[in-house]
């Protein structure tokens, strides 16, 4: 459960103050497949970086699954991501040094698991989003579908209570893009993992159980479908 | 998989520029290993040269002899030697005693004449304390009163041969001018320049004579069973000799040169720190490189909930290969360059081959490697690698993830 009370961001462009945020009073419950939509800089990502406990607000509260964050130290913040959050971006951000497999492994290395039910976790996931096959490729020796899916198997591998997508289709072509979005629908509901997405792609909007349409900092619409 | 294996691979993303970094500082530590195989070679050729042809582990003295041993005082000598070597053999730790007379001379062929240390030496003893009959080159050992040794460097400059004459020249200890001529009966070659060069060695009772102190004699060696304990050992015979006399080690007498080689180690130390730091920058430069090529990765570790520490432990264990490499490559080229120096030698000669120096040792200098300084450099290449990665990694560690994912 994500729930922000009276969000409000500035953020400082040479000595011009811009907000970002304006007052955002929201609550998405558990298992939901959000979409933020809204135009550029209408605060999408700014939202989700401070409910990913990435950024800080210049007020208001988030609170996450009961824990308000801003109560909590930037290590205690680190404990909530590793724990609670995943996170997928719109340049898959994957670690190119490592394969497929290592990359899915990384947030698992943070946890306390046994090594053999590591390795029973990642392979499960990466034969999930279908890239059994794939499991010693590097990020360069993949399209940008599959390594949007080791994304995809990297935010879900510690089964996390939500996972945020930042424009997770904007570097993708259509089919692959609706590919991506099938796949984190069925996990949605498989796993009852809460999706969140900002993103101004129709194709997102029309997955997506709930809209919340942002303009300049501020809710204009919230349709559940 | 662990966070060293992703810093092991992360080292060769730019193979190339981690092989220039880990070059720069394997240079630096070379450079140390070098310098000190070198400066132990020629410390322990110094330590060999003095004790084997100069003055034995101690000399004793008449009291204040040794403070005036630039002029030779021949007023100031050990008078009656006999019953003093019978005390000093009686020590316990002492091996063997042999007496010098010492007194500056010249050497003259007939046409030149140059100035030397005439050393007169007792045929039988001599060969228990010092090395110089196993130095001869050519001819035999001094076997009569009339022979002469000297070094194969003074024969050259005096134009002289086995069986050539040549006249020693002194005063003896009334001021009145004495000469012998001696016949060359060997050349020796003890690798010490005094020796070498500017000294001629003679039968004690004739330099006895020449100098008109019989019997007395200028210094009594001595010799130690063990190199260790020698403060003790001088306190023990200073005590069976009495406060008449004077006794000093080696390193007393030779305190300049053990100075200069503590000068020229610490020399030694700055030149090689120059060039560590010069490789330190360099490693600075890698990491901060890698470092700020990363800063979006560093926010992606960040969202998955690595913490600070975790990814500078990253980083650290990035520098700290890159520093196992330059230093395990400066290892090996600091061993291999120093095998060349300990086997075959440096030969300085023809750059100071007419220059008198202080340090005893001649310029073919033959190294000393060191495992435990080998080993020490190691450490050191690897612990400076890791503490300059410090730096650029705290910078990028205190980034808000947001910022660090921004970054480009």
């Amino acid at each position: 459960m994500v729930e922000t009370i009276g969000l409000f961001k500035d953020y400082k462009v040479g000595k011009v103050l811009f907000p970002a945020l304006r007052g955002i009073d929201m609550h998405i419950g558990d298992g939901e497949f959000t979409a933020i939509a809204g135009p550029s800089g209408s605060g999408k990502t700014t939202l989700l970086n401070i409910i990913g406990c990435l950024d800080v607000p210049t007020r208001g509260d988030v609170i996450v699954d009961g824990t308000n964050v801003n109560t909590l130290t930037p290590k205690d913040k680190a404990e909530l991501r590793k724990e609670k959050i995943g996170f997928v971006f719109q340049t898959f951000n994957l670690i190119p040094v490592l394969t497929a497999y290592e990359n899915v492994e990384m947030p698992l290395l943070l946890l306390d698991i046994p090594a053999n039910q590591k390795k029973k976790k990642v392979i499960a996931i990466l034969e999930e989003v279908g890239l059994e096959d794939f499991i010693n490729r590097k990020p360069n020796e993949m399209s940008g579908g599959q390594q949007q899916r080791v994304a995809v198997a990297r935010a879900l591998v510690k089964e996390p209570s939500m996972v945020l997508a930042d424009e997770p289709t904007a570097n993708l072509d259509s089919t692959t893009a609706t590919e991506i979005l099938s796949l984190m629908h069925e996990l949605n509901k498989k796993l009852k993992t809460m999706f969140v997405f900002s993103t101004h792609d129709k194709l997102v909007m029309d997955f997506a159980t709930r809209l919340i349409k942002l303009r300049d900092g501020k809710i204009i619409g919230d349709d559940v479908k | 998989m662990k966070i060293v294996t992703i810093a092991w691979r992360n080292v060769f993303r730019h193979t190339r520029r981690t092989i220039i970094t880990a070059a720069a500082i394997s240079v630096g530590l070379a450079a140390m290993i070098l310098m000190n195989t070198l400066m132990n070679g020629m410390d322990k050729m110094a330590y060999q040269n003095i004790v084997q042809y100069e003055t034995s582990h101690m000399e004793v003295f008449a009291e204040g002899y040794y403070r005036e041993e630039g002029i030779f005082p021949l007023d100031t000598i050990i008078e009656n030697p006999a019953v003093l070597i019978s005390k000093i053999t009686a020590v316990n730790g002492v091996k063997n005693v042999t007496p010098r007379v010492k007194f500056q001379a010249r050497i003259n062929n007939g046409i030149d004449e140059l100035p030397v240390l005439a050393i007169g030496i007792d045929r039988e003893l001599e060969t228990e304390v010092f090395q110089t009959s196993r130095a001869i080159v050519a001819g035999q050992y001094l076997q009569t009163a009339d022979d002469l040794l000297i070094g194969t460097e003074l024969a050259e400059d005096m134009d002289a041969d086995l069986g050539s004459f040549l006249t020693v020249i002194t005063r003896d200890r009334n001021g009145t001018y004495n000469a012998y001529d001696f016949s060359v009966t060997g050349l020796i070659n003890t690798g010490h320049p005094l020796f070498d060069r500017n000294a001629v060695l003679i039968d004690i009772a004739l330099a006895q004579d020449l100098v008109a102190i019989a019997p007395g004699v200028t210094e009594i060696c001595i010799r130690s069973s063990d190199d260790t304990g020698l403060q003790e050992l001088k306190h023990d015979i200073a005590s069976a000799v009495g406060e008449e006399y004077e006794v000093l080690t080696f390193r007393e007498m030779n305190a300049s040169i053990f100075q200069i080689s503590g000068f020229k180690r610490t020399g030694q130390t700055i030149v090689a720190l120059v060039v560590v730091v010069i490789a330190a920058v360099g490693i600075v430069n890698t990491m901060l490189m890698a470092v700020m090529e990363r800063v979006p990765e560093i926010g992606t570790l960040k969202a998955l909930g690595f913490h600070n520490v975790d990814i500078m432990k990253m980083f650290i264990y990035e520098g700290g290969i890159i520093g196992i490499f330059g230093s395990l490559l400066g290892c090996l080229c600091g061993i291999l360059f120093s095998l060349y120096i300990v086997v075959v030698g440096l030969d300085l000669t023809s750059y100071f081959k007419d220059m008198d120096i202080v340090y005893p040792v001649k310029f073919i200098i033959k190294g000393e490697l060191d495992p435990g300084m080998i080993l020490l450099v190691f450490l050191f290449g690897v612990v400076v690698s890791v503490l300059v990665t410090l730096w650029p990694v705290r910078k990028a560690t205190t980034l808000q993830p947001v910022d660090a994912l921004r970054h480009t």
